[in-house]
């Protein structure tokens, strides 16, 4: 079968000098240790303009319909793979070549307005996850019914409840019809049932045949969705002979990992902003 | 594959025909060539036209949202769109034309004001706000995809909509100082364009500017308002000393301004002028859309 995503060689550098002056002024340098210590520190002890490999010569070929989950621990570069396959951040090198549409789900509600009711939203929300007007009319009714929020519909959503908040932007984002879909973290949403009609929605999505990329650091979520899982370990792609194999290599890693360093902290670094993310792993 | 296994999950929406059949559906229809193709980055890129008109209907939401969310914050909503120019020639035809008596020629001074704060307006709003719309769009640019340039090219496209309707005002204030509605009139919405060409080059500029190095946001008002006082908005060119002229007409608003101005209140043509003007907005352009791109890609990490 023709694969619809072919990736090939990919890598990307990020060069620490440009992100930070490579010879701050001595404003600079206070207002940088201040906004971001962490960073600061790291970009200090390693010296400036020392490239970051957050992906390094990634291949690999999807079909379509395949549910591939990306693992790996904070920092390891699966953020950075979905965001060069969105189009959000662009590859140093290689090529990725995509036989479909491409919608991304990186984080739900993104664009939402909270003095614009949730109908309003729907439409703005729909637009900027790269759905076709009457795409979001057509499925308008089913979007309302999967969010529960109805009678809420014509209420600007600053005073929606969060759970009304969340199920509304998920049911959109779970809308989209393209042929490729990629979700970072979205289940980690809502209350259970909740999460397990978004389950039963992602696997509904790719019966139908449409492929999706899926990163989650819940191993069950990934265990029980996904007919193949990709393991990035420090920008390197890792794929075992099956699933389970992959996810077992990836729950030694962490063991390990939490041997050497004793209170690991993957909840702190989880919480560092995404630019900081991979810098973490290398401190 | 496990996912066919819970054919027995309930699912909102239309049922499923069948669990197996449809993966073949998708891979017989697979395009010939990639609808997606990513690479690296090149050094000289400008902003592909292709790419916006792909996400036109994007676009126009993003102007329906402003003009929505305006009108829902504010008590007097559509209304400022009209009272800023108008409070604005107020102010100067009390102080420029009483005061100081800065001449207009034949033309009433209020209507000669009018003429020029109207387009003014649009200008200056329309470069402030694309300018800061690319860093107020910050998480969505760095969680969706879209041609980054509609951000900015959305900014100016409200506050277009903004001019429209501020110029109903024009047209009264003409009937009330009796102007005659001439053909030259046809002309006017050709500066409009040019403007908003110019209006645009410069907001791309800044905006891309502006999410490197932050201070451009506090300097802009400053330059702006340095630029309205080195246009023929509140004064007429013919005030400028003959050996300043060929510098004056480097401003790309004198031309423009100018134009729009002769083009309602029938007022001679400077050709020459004209013909600068033009040529400096399209190089502006020009060079604004290839540093944009160029900075386009560092957007997500620095923003």
């Amino acid at each position: 079968m023709r694969p619809i995503v072919s990736v090939r060689n990919l890598s990307k550098t990020y060069d620490v000098g440009q992100l930070r002056n490579s010879s701050p002024t001595l404003r600079e340098a206070i207002v940088g240790a201040i906004n971001s210590p962490l960073s600061y520190l790291h970009h200090r002890r390693n010296g400036a303009g020392k490239p970051l490999r957050a992906l390094q010569d990634v291949s690999f070929e999807v079909e379509p319909g395949e549910v591939v989950g990306i693992i790996g621990r904070n920092g390891a570069g699966k953020s950075t793979l979905l965001k060069i396959l969105a189009r959000i951040v662009k590859p140093s090198a290689g090529e990725v070549d995509i036989y479909g549409r491409v919608g991304s789900l990186l984080q739900v509600g993104t664009g939402f307005h909270p003095d614009l009711s949730g109908r309003e939203n729907i439409f703005l929300n729909g637009a900027i996850l790269g759905m076709k007007k009457n795409e979001i009319r057509r499925n308008f009714d089913e979007i309302v019914a999967f969010a529960e929020v109805d009678r809420f519909l014509d209420m600007p959503v600053k005073y929606y409840s969060s759970g009304m908040y969340l199920r509304l932007a998920f049911a959109i984002a779970a809308h989209l019809e393209p042929e490729v879909l990629l979700l970072d973290e979205v289940l980690a949403v809502g209350d259970e049932s909740f999460q397990k009609k978004c389950r039963a929605r992602i696997k509904a999505v790719s019966r139908d045949g449409r492929t999706i990329f899926f990163v989650s650091h819940n191993m069950k979520a990934i265990e029980s969705l996904c007919g193949r899982v990709l393991l990035i370990r420090s920008g390197v792609l890792y794929e075992g002979a099956d699933p389970k194999s992959t996810i077992n290599e990836y729950l030694y890693e962490v063991a390990a990992a939490d041997e050497c360093n004793g209170a690991s902290t993957p909840g702190a670094a989880h919480s560092l902003e995404s630019r900081d993310r991979f810098r973490f792993q290398t401190l | 594959m496990a996912i066919s296994e819970n054919a027995s999950l309930s699912v909102s929406g239309p049922p499923d025909p069948s669990a197996s059949f449809p993966k073949d559906i998708y891979a017989s229809t697979l395009p010939p060539a990639p609808l997606i193709k990513i690479r690296a980055s090149k050094k000289w890129s400008t902003i592909e036209l292709k790419e916006i008109w792909a996400h036109r209907e994007l676009l126009y939401f993003l102007v329906w949202r402003d003009l929505k969310v305006r009108y829902k914050q504010t008590v007097l909503g559509a209304s400022w769109i009209i009272l800023q120019p108008l409070l604005m020639t107020l102010v100067f035809a009390v102080f420029l034309g009483k005061i100081a008596r800065v001449p207009s020629g034949s033309v009433p001074y209020v209507l000669f004001l009018y003429a020029g704060l109207l387009p003014w307006t649009f200008f200056t709003n329309a470069v402030s706000s694309s300018s800061h719309s690319l860093i107020a769009s910050a998480q969505m640019i760095t969680k969706v995809y879209f041609p980054r340039s509609m951000v900015p090219l959305a900014a100016v496209l409200v506050r277009l909509s903004d001019l429209i309707v501020a110029s109903v005002v024009l047209g009264m204030l003409m009937l009330y100082y009796g102007q005659p509605f001439t053909r030259a009139i046809l002309l006017a919405p050709f500066f409009i364009f040019q403007l908003t060409l110019l209006a645009l080059g410069m907001g791309l500029w800044f905006a891309a500017l502006n999410v490197k190095y932050r201070d451009i946001g506090t300097v802009l008002p400053v330059l702006l308002q340095l630029w309205l006082f080195a246009s023929p908005v509140i004064y007429p060119a013919s005030l400028v000393p003959d050996n300043w002229k060929w510098a004056y007409q480097l401003n790309p608003l004198t031309g423009i301004i100018g134009g729009f101005r002769a083009s309602l209140l029938n007022l001679p043509f400077d050709w020459r002028t004209l013909l600068i003007s033009f040529s400096i907005t399209l190089v502006l352009l020009v060079y604004s859309t290839f540093v944009f791109k160029r900075m386009e890609d560092e957007f997500p990490d620095v923003v």
